[in-house]
């Protein structure tokens, strides 16, 4: 990994996780191709909020790194039950 | 489309795929490690991440997980990335005096086999575990039980096998597999050819997918396994748990059925499903609440009413987590065999073609030690652990080629 810092380096992507610019950028440069492999890697999208506010912005630095279009990108999974529902809820 | 050469080609980067391939990378061996989809896009990636010592019957399987913890704790500081290993001791709740006279049984063997484990009372337990239900009346303990962080383990299992020249493809499967006079050629759908010494097939669940190409069938089914991840909170106890139930329901199937949590009204939905308690904290916060056995075939969703058991299963034990949210469920698909035993050896009539699949629900906590044996096995060593029982040939067949 490149040591010496760089513009992202502090820039938040996921911000339930607390997933850097640069922490994504690398993983990419592990091999990630997708936002399931980079969620896989470094959690972002995994937080409290499941990937609704970082989601874009992971799929943004994918395209912009591999060189691709946005729609090119390879759709991400999506868990129920997508927000926060309480135990008490499910419990019948 | 590419012509490859390796020593050994792995299919399935699962746990038991990156470990094998960080263990011969390291042994000096050229490796190229294929999967169908990603890293972890099977059950290694859709887990828990308990290392239990207690849930295992006495017998092999418990000795290659003694020796797999060590292991573990050894990996730790070996592999370049950090995979969250610890060892908080693991509780298994007891609900009642019928339970606790086969846990005390159970126990008693563990025992005798040199594991750690004792029957603790209520007031040790609360001491572990504050907020425990009120009419759990006892509890056992191992301080030995552990935990790892099963993606970090394959990331790191991974990058150290490519510090030491492997390379991986993704996206990619064998679709045909031809006999050379030395090894073996892959031809993948990618349009690439690999020439390979040796083939390990580390599929999991789909690992049949794999020898079907050698005309081979290995009775590898997909048993699915679904969990709830909350959203992250403050630790509630010291240990991982689990219920008594799961384990007397494995010795016991018909007291089990008698007993299941919930009452007479709960009891189908719980056998249906092959409800059991398992429940961890993650090093994030996370609650991991799991988790159901069921014969789905390769279907992974996950359903509101397994997700509602789950539910009122947690609520059942540990009250205050109705006040929780959870953020999401997932299901893995394990791959079970006819005697519990995964397959692990040269597929009979195939030489230099492997098979490392069949773990069900041990393939984290076993990773270690089958890459070890693994890697003996196909570097001509004998491996430390007699292999009859887990011989790829034991159901009979031969492969067709």
């Amino acid at each position: 990994m490149d040591e010496k810092k760089g513009p992202g380096d502090e820039k938040y992507i996921c911000r339930c996780e607390e997933v850097t610019e640069a922490e994504i950028r690398d993983a990419i440069r592990a091999g990630a191709r997708s936002v399931v492999e980079i969620k896989r890697w470094t959690r972002a999208g995994m937080g409290i909020c499941q990937g609704r506010s970082c989601r874009r912005l992971v799929e943004r630095i994918l395209a912009e790194e591999l060189k691709l279009k946005p729609e090119e990108i390879e759709i991400s999974s999506f868990r129920q039950p997508v927000r926060p529902v309480s135990i008490k809820a499910m419990d019948e | 489309m590419a012509y490859l050469r390796c020593d050994v080609a792995i299919l399935g980067a699962g746990v038991n795929g990156t470990s094998i391939a960080y263990e011969l990378s390291k042994r000096g061996k050229k490796v190229l490690l294929i999967d169908k989809i990603v890293m972890g896009a099977g059950a290694s990636g859709s887990c828990d991440d308990m290392i239990l010592l207690q849930s295992k019957k006495p017998g092999i399987l418990l000795e290659m997980a003694f020796k797999s913890l060590e292991l573990f704790e050894s990996l730790k500081d070996e592999l370049p990335s950090d995979i969250e290993f610890e060892t908080r001791g693991g509780t298994i709740l007891i609900e009642d005096e019928e339970h606790l006279a086969i846990m005390e049984d159970f126990v008693a063997s563990q025992n005798k086999y040199g594991l750690d484990v004792e029957i603790i009372d209520r007031k040790r337990l609360l001491q572990l575990q504050p907020l425990v239900a009120e009419d759990i009346i006892a509890s056992t303990y191992s301080a030995r039980d552990s935990q790892v962080n099963p993606m970090l383990l394959m990331k790191a299992f991974l990058l150290g096998a490519r510090q030491k020249g492997m390379e991986l493809l993704s996206r990619t499967r064998a679709t045909s597999v031809e006999r050379l006079n030395s090894g073996w050629r892959l031809l993948l759908d990618s349009g690439d050819s690999v020439e390979t010494e040796v083939v390990v097939n580390a599929a999991g669940a789909w690992a049949n997918d794999i020898t079907k190409l050698i005309g081979f069938e290995v009775p590898i089914t997909p048993r699915k396994g679904q969990v709830i991840v909350t959203e992250a909170i403050p630790p509630l106890g010291a240990t991982n748990v689990w219920s008594a139930q799961y384990i007397v329901s494995k010795l016991k199937p018909q007291d089990a059925a008698k007993n299941a949590s919930g009452g007479a009204a709960a009891q189908a939905p719980a056998e249906r499903f092959g409800l059991g308690f398992a429940f961890t904290g993650t090093h994030n916060g996370n609650y991991l609440i799991g988790s159901t056995r069921e014969n789905r075939g390769f279907d992974k969703s996950t359903d509101p009413e397994a997700i509602g058991l789950l539910s009122a299963q947690v609520e059942r034990f540990f009250p205050v987590m109705s006040k929780i949210n959870f953020i999401r469920t997932f299901a893995g698909l394990r791959p079970s065999t006819p005697d519990g035993y995964p397959f692990l050896g040269e597929i009979p009539g195939a030489p230099g073609f492997f098979i490392a699949a069949g773990h069900e629900g041990d393939g984290i906590a076993l990773s270690p030690i089958t890459a070890l044996v693994m890697a003996d096995l196909i570097t001509g060593k004998k491996p430390k652990f007699p292999m009859e029982t887990f011989d790829p040939g034991r159901f009979g067949g031969k492969a067709g080629l």
